[in-house]
Parts: structure tokens; C-alpha cells; sequence
């Protein structure tokens, strides 16, 4: 990628379904607002995320059954809906970075390489 | 309020998936609205902010449904393709399975576009058949006897629960047509008599012209105008609109064409007349109408709309016994126990006809549950090799769920292939049954279309056995253990190999039933041929004629039968001929009324004795064979003004005169005031021929034609003639021509086909599961096969040491064969239980079966355990013929 950089990174398919695993992963059950929230402070660079993307992929990975939503209250006694991941989301969890890493760590040798 | 607001708009949407969506965007939208209200936004703001956040509440709906459904498709996707990849892998696994489901689901979809033609489908034209109702004097065996014209006229006029109460004459009548008036010989048409309110009952609507109406008068005689079926429009006149309106001749009379019925009508019945005329025009006396005894109309009606058919009947029994009460028996009433059925195709025979289709329904289930089983032994076979596979994907994380639809979907590949292959199948089937069904008197159409019932009856039928038999070998295959069977794929679960065995069993026990209820037909068929009938119908041929197409009256009308006999008689070739109104075959006696035998009481237990009436012209018992066993026949002299004669049966005589000579005995017949005393001239040989049918042994009671004074019984006769050749029926044509142009052959054919007639249901049925059941055997010897084949590879190490630690070929091969063979001797015990129930239960039905045929069982046995030993041979040798070094080595 050259020239004018653009300043959003535009995630690559299934990345986000990673990240927000590995976010329930980290951080335990969250719901869409937290989750949200909690990848826009960790990002570098700001995601271009409407956070209503997240839903497409909340929705696929509790089709899988890789994450589980129940209603619970927040602290201020809102409804809202957390997301925790499940025992075969956590083991996807651990395939998938194993994979996303080697895959990283070629593109990046390749494009370092000469 | 906004909350409450969603409550009720998520009542309205009963979406669950829905309703989550919709409660958890609101729960974020409030998290964003409190963040920045906490941020110091004035709410307004606030809440535009967080709409903003989120994207906009209808795209991320928009977005998360195509979601949620994007998982569903592209799994099914992925599945189909998978699917379809798989059996191109295994073409011989995906044919033979296929194959074998397009057997099962065909047969069963042949045999429902049967029932449905018969029993369930609306028939063409006929608006909510299921209102109309059958009306007639109740018969005994659950069926209805026609009723007379006055009945009818009473039922009508007096029924508060019926909208509207047609009849229409039972069968049709063939009629003499000449359209264009040119000497041009007669043609054979079928006419049916109905009453004027026929099609309006029926809701049916003229497809050109008009029907019948009030504008045509009821007077007999009066009403010269016919409608035409479409069928015959379009034959006859080319599709001529101007045909309305023209006159043609019918029976030598004039009628004008008022209209055309709509495509396929055909009333509701299973008969095809090609003209509908007015009841009124059956006859030009006023006599039949007016007599309250003998039923000749077949009686129909439509329910009003909110009456039940529970009050129809209600009414017309009660006005039955009203009925009874008014006009009795002794003055020539003649009403019995009227009744209201639902309407069938064919009138007051629905439970014949359903228990056939239900027989036959049965068969073919079978053949189904065979196939199936086959097809689940099939796939469980296959699961076994594929396990390594299922254990791989479920040790990288496919879900259970997920393996199990899978599997699924691949069984439904197969389902839908046999479905298709079936619904083709299917056609030929029906095509082959039709064929098989012997040609009636009288033009029979069973409209058997492909239609929306059965389509969905096909679906649904290879959907819930993909289901039903794809389910368990799929959770079988799901359930396996990952570890064992990744570490060694050799072994299997115990159940998986006894799941197995018994689809083998169940495959064994379903088609001994298939094969020995064959053979009971089969049986009944031989029981029927050897049975010795009474007569001799070989070489017999018939020529029905009707005397109406002309203008006969009674006197005539003999002359006329007299001078045609003595002219077929000369014809070259024959050797005796003779008329008679009935033959011994399918549709025989007729009824002239009760047998009185003065000075002896009154036979009175009628139930176990059958007689039945016959008018013949003299030469009938030589013509067909049948010993004059005392006494003579009629000859040229019985005619009338002689003395009255007649001759009986040897049952009859036995019967009427126990242990006494019959001959010169006289029997008094025909309703109080009206009867005839006839005196015995002869005793002949019963006819058995009926009772292959019915079981009901006939012994007759035959008149001569000559003197026989009631016209109606003497207008349609059958000229029955021997000849060497067996082909004079061409010659006896001409003759007819000859003698009076305006006569058209109703029909012609042999005795033998005639005879026939009785046993078509016998030989469908042993046709039909004779050749499934053995499909079937072959099926089951493939599964054996299977099942021995496996257990010989699972074991091959096992036999391998034993063969090494010098066991001798015997030993082994005993081994081998000891599985085999036990699944087919508990498939063998079961099917032969099952097959002794289902003797049981077809005896009652079907006449002629034997009750109890050992050599049919065991014979049949003795062709499954054959079938088995051949299947457990193969695999046997396969074991002997194992290497002990090579599969010890392979440790």
C-alpha cells in the first residue's frame, strides 16, 4: 500500500469476528455497546466502525455457537443483551489465531523481503 | 411509553429473532443516550447522537438479517455441494440407493394417484364433492341398491336437509347414432339418462349452449334434446360450435343438441357417457315411472349448506320407513332401508373400493419400508468408511449439530433423487395398471392426473423417510468417538453393527410378507383356473346387442331374437349358438323376484343360498357346456301361449325338492298379484363361475326368452356362439347389419376375457407384490451381503490368527456364515408371523385365498434362506482366502 494513506483500516473479511472473540475472550461477557466502545479504545488507528456492524457478525458467531447472548441489567439498570464466548468459540478462538498469525507472519516476510 | 410502544409492535411482529433484535438495538440505543447525556448533551441531542453512533437503526436491522439468514443459506450451500460431491465419488452408492428409493416411492405414488382418482380428488367440473351424498336402499354388504322413479320423486320433494336430489340411470345405455340421417350403418354411442336438475346439483356449468332446464318438459317422451360430453363434441363434430342447435338421431328418434359440457365432466361417477339425455325421454310409456317396485335410478343429492351429513341421513331414514309404511311390500312398494352414503365414484361401493386401495396401499408401504431400510443399511455401511472423516471435522470444531444436517442433507440428496426417479417411475406403473384393467361393458375413465395431491403426497412421503431413516444412521455417524476412531479406524461401536442388522432383518421380514402374499394370490389365481367353472368358455364368443336402438315392441322383439338365432346358427363355422341375457363372468343374475314353491315352505335362510334368474334362447347349455343333467332343454316349441317352463340348477333342485326328482315340480316367481307358476322341465349343472369372485356359489334359475312377457328384461341380450375357429363375432356383425341397420353391437369379445373380469383384483394384487417382493429379496440379499462382507473385514485379523494358529477352512467359513445366516433366520421368523397376520386379514376380504397354504410359506422361506446362504457365500470365501502374514503384519 502506497501513496496517500488512507487513515481507516478497512478490516479484512472474518477479522472482526475475530477481534470481537478475542475481546469476550479478554475482557468476559460484554454486550454490543461495551464491545463497541472497547474497540475503539484499543484501536491505533480509529476503526471505521458504525457500531451497528457489529450486529452482522454478533449474530454469525452465535449462530455457531462460538459466542452466547443472555439479558442481564447494567450497573445504571439498563437491559442489555451480553455476549459471552463459549467453550468451542474459545477453541476456535485459539485455531483461528494460530492461522490469522502464520498467515500474518508470511504476508509480512513477504512484503519485508526485499 | 417508547418501551411500551415496542412491547406492542413486537406482539404485532411474532418474529422471535425479531423481537431480540429490535429489544437489543433499543438497549444500546439507551447505553449511547445515557453516555452522552452524561457527556452534558441535552437529551434530544443526545438521542440524535446515538443514532448516529449506531448507524441508523433500520440499516443495522437490514444488516443483521442478512446475517442471520446469509448463515442458514450458505450452510445448506455448502452442504448441497458437499453433498453432490460425495455422490459423484460413489455413483454405484448414489444409483443403487436412488434406484431403490425410486421403486418404493414410485410404487406408493402409482397406487395414490389411484385412490386419489377414486377417492379423494374432486372429479372434473363437480363443484364441493364432498357435499354431494349417495341415496339408496341399503344392500347388506355396506354398499346401496338403485331405487325407483316414485322413490326418487318422494325423497325429493320430501327432504328438508338436501338442496337439490338428482338421479340418473345406473349404467349407461348404448344407443344407435345417426348424425346425418345417411344409410350409413349405425354407430355405437353410450347415453346417459339423468334428470333435468342433474348438472345444476352438481354445480357443473354448460361449456357451450345450455344444460337441461324447466323449459323441458317432464312429460315422458317430451323432451327431445341431449347434451354432449366434450369428448364426444370434439371427436364427433370436430370442435363444431354450430353442432349446438343441430338434430341427430338416436335410437331412431330425433334429438336436438342444446349444449356441451365442460373438459373431462363425467358426472361423478367413474362411467363416460358421450350424451346426457333427459330422464324422461327413457321411455314413452308412462309405466316405469310410475312403478313403485324395482330400482333402476341412482339417486344423488347436495347437502344445504350447515346440515351435516349425520341429518341427511337421519331424514332419509325416517322417511324410508315412512315410505315402507305408506306403499308395502305385498302391494308392490319396494322400499328397504333407504340410506344416505357420501357420495363415491362409484355409487354405494366405496368400502370395496377402499379396501382394495387399502390392500394394495399396504403392499406398496412395504415395498417403501424395503427400500428404505435398504437405503439405511446403505448409508450405515457407508458411515463406517467415513469415519475417520466425521472424527477429523469434529476434532477441528464442527458441532454435532452441524455434522448430523450434513449427513442429512446427503440423505435428502438421495431422497430426492429417488423421489424424482419415483414420480416417472410412477407413470409407467400407472400406465402398466391400466393396461391390466379388462375392458367393461361400458366406458369406464379413471382420470389418473398427476396432480397437486399427489405431488405433495410424493414430497412429503420422501421427505419423512429421508428423515426417518437418514436420521439415525447420521446420528450414528455424529456420535463417534474421536479419539478411538482417530487412533484406529478398524473397530467400530457394536451398536452401530446391530442398528444395522436390523434394518437387514426388517428389509428380510417385509419382503417374505411382499413374496408370500404373492403366492396366495397366485394360489387363488391356480384355484380358479382348475376350479372345474360348470362350463366350458373356450371358444365362445359374445355379441351384445339392445333391441331400445330400434322400434321393438314386445312381440317383435322375440320374433326378431327367433329369426337372428336361427340365422347365426347357419353362419359357416358355428356350431351351436344360443341368446342368453346373462353369462356366467363378472356382472351376472339378475333379479326377477322371489321363488315360491307351492305345497313346501318358503326357503327362508336366502343368506346361505344364492340363486340367480337367466332368460335364455334354446341351445344355451350345449353352446357353453353345460350338462343337461335330468330332463331337456328348451327347444323351438316352448314359446308363448305353450305351457310355462323352466329349468333349474342342480343346487336350486337340491334345494327346493331335497332328496326328490325335480322334473315336472312348478315354482311360482315375480311380486304378489303378478306372479308367473312355471313348471321343471330339466335339471342342469351349476355354474361355479361367480363364486370365484364373490364367493357366493350360483345356481341358476333359467326361463325362455320366448316366453318371457316383460320387455324390459328381453331389450339387451348376448348372442353367445361356438365356432371351431373362435372367430365368427365379424361374421355375426354383418348379420346384424343385415337385419336391421339401426342396430350398433353393444359390445363383443370372448367368454374367457369375460370370465376374466372377476379376477382382475386377485391377479393385480399378485402381480403387483410378486414383483416387489422379489425386488425386494434382491435388495435384502445385497444388505446381507453388506452386513457379512463388513464382518468379515472388521475380523479379518481375528480370522487371520485363527487361520495361523491352524484353524480348519470349516471353522471359519462356520464362523462367517453364523451371522449371516441368524439375521436371515430372525428376518425369516418375523416375515413368516407377519405374513400368517396378513393371510388372516386378506381371507376376509378376498375371496378365494386359501386360509392356511403351507407349501406357499415354507417355499417362499426356503427362496429368502437360499438368497441368504448365496449372500454370506461370497464374503465366506473372501475369508478363507485371507493371508495370515499379511494382515499380522499389518499390526
Amino acid at each position: 500500500m502506497s501513496g496517500g494513506a488512507p487513515r481507516r483500516v478497512e478490516l479484512l473479511q472474518g477479522t472482526l469476528d475475530l477481534i470481537v472473540l478475542r475481546a469476550l475472550d479478554t475482557m468476559g461477557p460484554l454486550h454490543a455497546y461495551a464491545l463497541a466502545a472497547r474497540l475503539e479504545q484499543v484501536a491505533d488507528h480509529p476503526l471505521n466502525l458504525n457500531q451497528g456492524t457489529l450486529y452482522p457478525a454478533l449474530v454469525r458467531l452465535e449462530q455457531r455457537n462460538w459466542i452466547k447472548g443472555t439479558w442481564q441489567k447494567t450497573q445504571n439498570n439498563r437491559d442489555a443483551k451480553y455476549y459471552a464466548i463459549t467453550g468451542r468459540g474459545r477453541r476456535m478462538l485459539g485455531e483461528q489465531t494460530e492461522r490469522w498469525r502464520r498467515l500474518a507472519g508470511l504476508v509480512d516476510k513477504l512484503l519485508t523481503s526485499e | 411509553m417508547r418501551r411500551f410502544l415496542f412491547r406492542l409492535l413486537n406482539l404485532v411482529r411474532r418474529d422471535r429473532a425479531e423481537q431480540e433484535l429490535a429489544r437489543e438495538l433499543t438497549a444500546h440505543l439507551n447505553l449511547l443516550e445515557d453516555e452522552f447525556q452524561r457527556r452534558g448533551m441535552p437529551l434530544e441531542e443526545a438521542r440524535r447522537a446515538a443514532r448516529v453512533a449506531l448507524g441508523g437503526v433500520e440499516q443495522t436491522k437490514e444488516l443483521q438479517r442478512e446475517a442471520r439468514s446469509f448463515v442458514w443459506i450458505d450452510d445448506a450451500r455448502r452442504d448441497l455441494a458437499y453433498g453432490l460431491r460425495m455422490i459423484r465419488r460413489n455413483p454405484v452408492f448414489a444409483v443403487t440407493a436412488s434406484l431403490s428409493l425410486a421403486i418404493g416411492i414410485g410404487a406408493n405414488t402409482a397406487i395414490f394417484t389411484v385412490a386419489n382418482a377414486l377417492l379423494f380428488r374432486d372429479p372434473p367440473g363437480v363443484v364441493e364433492s364432498g357435499r354431494l351424498v349417495d341415496i339408496g336402499m341399503s344392500r347388506g354388504d355396506g354398499g346401496l341398491n338403485p331405487t325407483s322413479y316414485p322413490t326418487y320423486m318422494d325423497i325429493r320433494q320430501r327432504s328438508t336437509t338436501l338442496s337439490g336430489v338428482y338421479a340418473h340411470q345406473m349404467f349407461p345405455h348404448a344407443m344407435s347414432l345417426d348424425v346425418s340421417g345417411a344409410a350409413a350403418p349405425a354407430e355405437r354411442v353410450f347415453g346417459q339418462y339423468v334428470t333435468s336438475n342433474y348438472f345444476t346439483v352438481l354445480g357443473v356449468a354448460p361449456f357451450a349452449g345450455r344444460f337441461f332446464d324447466r323449459t323441458d318438459s317432464d312429460r315422458p317422451g317430451a323432451s327431445p334434446v341431449i347434451v354432449l360430453s366434450h369428448r364426444f363434441w370434439k371427436t364427433r363434430f370436430g370442435d363444431d360450435p354450430s353442432a349446438i342447435g343441430r338434430t341427430i338421431r338416436l335410437n331412431a328418434r330425433t334429438f336436438t343438441i342444446v349444449g356441451v359440457a365442460p373438459d373431462g365432466f363425467q358426472g361423478n361417477g367413474l362411467v363416460a357417457p358421450d350424451v346426457w339425455i333427459p330422464l324422461n325421454m327413457a321411455s314413452d310409456s308412462a309405466a316405469i315411472f310410475e312403478a313403485r317396485g324395482g330400482g333402476w335410478l341412482i339417486v344423488g343429492g347436495r347437502l344445504k349448506p350447515g346440515t351435516s351429513i349425520e341429518q341427511a341421513a337421519d331424514e332419509v331414514d325416517a322417511l324410508g320407513r315412512a315410505l315402507e309404511r305408506e306403499y308395502p311390500t305385498s302391494t308392490g312398494g319396494g322400499v328397504t332401508g333407504l340410506r344416505v352414503l357420501p357420495s363415491s365414484r362409484s355409487p354405494g361401493n366405496r368400502n370395496v373400493i377402499g379396501g382394495f386401495v387399502a390392500v394394495l396401499m399396504i403392499i406398496v408401504g412395504l415395498v417403501l419400508a424395503v427400500a428404505c431400510a435398504n437405503v439405511a443399511g446403505l448409508l450405515l455401511a457407508r458411515a463406517t468408511s467415513r469415519q475417520h472423516e466425521m472424527a477429523v471435522r469434529m476434532a477441528i470444531g464442527a458441532g454435532r449439530a452441524r455434522l448430523v444436517r450434513q449427513l442429512v442433507t446427503e440423505t435428502a440428496i438421495l431422497f430426492a433423487l429417488g423421489g424424482g426417479a419415483g414420480l416417472v417411475l410412477a407413470r409407467v406403473m400407472t400406465a402398466v395398471v391400466v393396461r391390466m384393467l379388462p375392458s367393461l361393458p361400458f366406458p369406464v375413465t379413471v382420470p389418473l392426473t398427476l396432480d397437486a395431491r399427489v405431488i405433495l403426497f410424493t414430497t412429503t412421503l420422501s421427505l419423512v423417510a429421508a428423515l426417518l431413516f437418514g436420521l439415525a444412521p447420521a446420528l450414528r455417524t455424529a456420535s463417534a468417538d474421536v479419539v478411538t476412531a482417530l487412533k484406529d479406524d478398524s473397530h467400530s461401536s457394536p451398536g452401530r453393527s446391530r442398528l444395522r442388522s436390523a434394518f437387514v432383518i426388517a428389509q428380510i421380514a417385509c419382503s417374505l410378507v411382499l413374496v408370500v402374499t404373492a403366492g396366495l394370490f397366485v394360489q387363488a389365481l391356480q384355484r380358479a383356473g382348475s376350479t372345474d367353472p360348470g362350463f366350458d368358455p373356450r371358444g365362445v364368443e359374445l355379441v351384445s346387442l339392445d333391441l331400445s336402438m330400434g322400434r321393438y315392441d314386445d312381440a317383435t322383439a322375440r320374433r326378431f331374437w327367433r329369426e337372428l338365432i336361427l340365422r347365426v346358427r347357419q353362419l359357416p363355422g358355428v356350431q351351436s349358438a344360443t341368446l342368453a341375457r346373462v353369462l356366467p363372468g363378472g356382472f351376472e343374475g339378475i333379479g326377477v323376484g322371489g321363488v315360491t314353491i307351492p305345497g313346501a315352505p318358503r326357503p327362508d335362510s336366502e343368506a346361505s343360498f344364492h340363486y340367480s334368474w337367466n332368460i335364455v334362447e334354446p341351445g344355451y347349455f350345449e353352446t357353453l357346456r353345460i350338462p343337461v343333467v335330468a330332463g331337456r332343454d328348451f327347444d323351438a316349441e316352448d314359446i308363448a301361449g305353450r305351457a310355462a317352463v323352466a329349468i333349474v340348477g342342480e343346487g336350486a333342485a337340491r334345494r327346493f325338492w331335497p332328496g326328490d326328482r325335480a322334473i315336472g315340480k312348478v315354482i311360482s316367481y315375480g311380486a304378489a298379484g303378478r306372479s308367473r307358476t312355471v313348471s321343471i322341465i330339466g335339471v342342469v349343472g351349476d355354474v361355479k363361475s361367480s363364486s370365484l369372485v364373490d364367493g357366493l356359489a350360483g345356481s341358476f334359475i333359467y326361463l325362455p326368452l320366448q316366453q318371457y312377457d316383460d320387455p324390459r328384461m328381453t331389450t339387451s341380450m348376448t348372442i353367445a356362439a361356438r365356432s371351431a375357429r373362435g372367430r365368427s363375432a365379424a361374421d355375426i356383425r354383418a348379420l346384424v347389419g343385415s337385419l336391421d341397420p339401426n342396430l350398433a353391437v353393444v359390445t363383443s369379445g370372448t367368454l374367457e376375457d369375460a370370465t376374466a373380469l372377476g379376477l382382475v383384483p386377485q391377479r393385480l394384487v399378485a402381480s403387483f407384490s410378486g414383483t416387489l417382493g422379489l425386488v425386494g429379496l434382491l435388495l435384502a440379499a445385497v444388505g446381507i451381503y453388506g452386513v457379512t462382507a463388513y464382518a468379515v473385514a472388521r475380523r479379518s485379523r481375528e480370522i487371520g490368527i485363527r487361520l495361523a494358529l491352524g484353524a480348519r477352512a470349516a471353522d471359519v467359513i462356520g464362523l462367517v456364515l453364523r451371522e449371516g445366516l441368524l439375521l436371515t433366520a430372525v428376518g425369516l421368523a418375523i416375515g413368516l408371523a407377519l405374513a400368517a397376520g396378513a393371510n388372516h386379514v386378506l381371507v376376509g376380504f378376498l375371496f378365494g385365498l386359501p386360509a392356511m397354504h403351507p407349501p406357499t410359506f415354507l417355499g417362499a422361506a426356503a427362496l429368502f434362506a437360499a438368497a441368504g446362504l448365496a449372500a454370506c457365500y461370497l464374503p465366506a470365501r473372501r475369508a478363507m482366502s485371507i493371508d495370515p502374514l499379511r494382515t499380522l503384519r499389518r499390526e
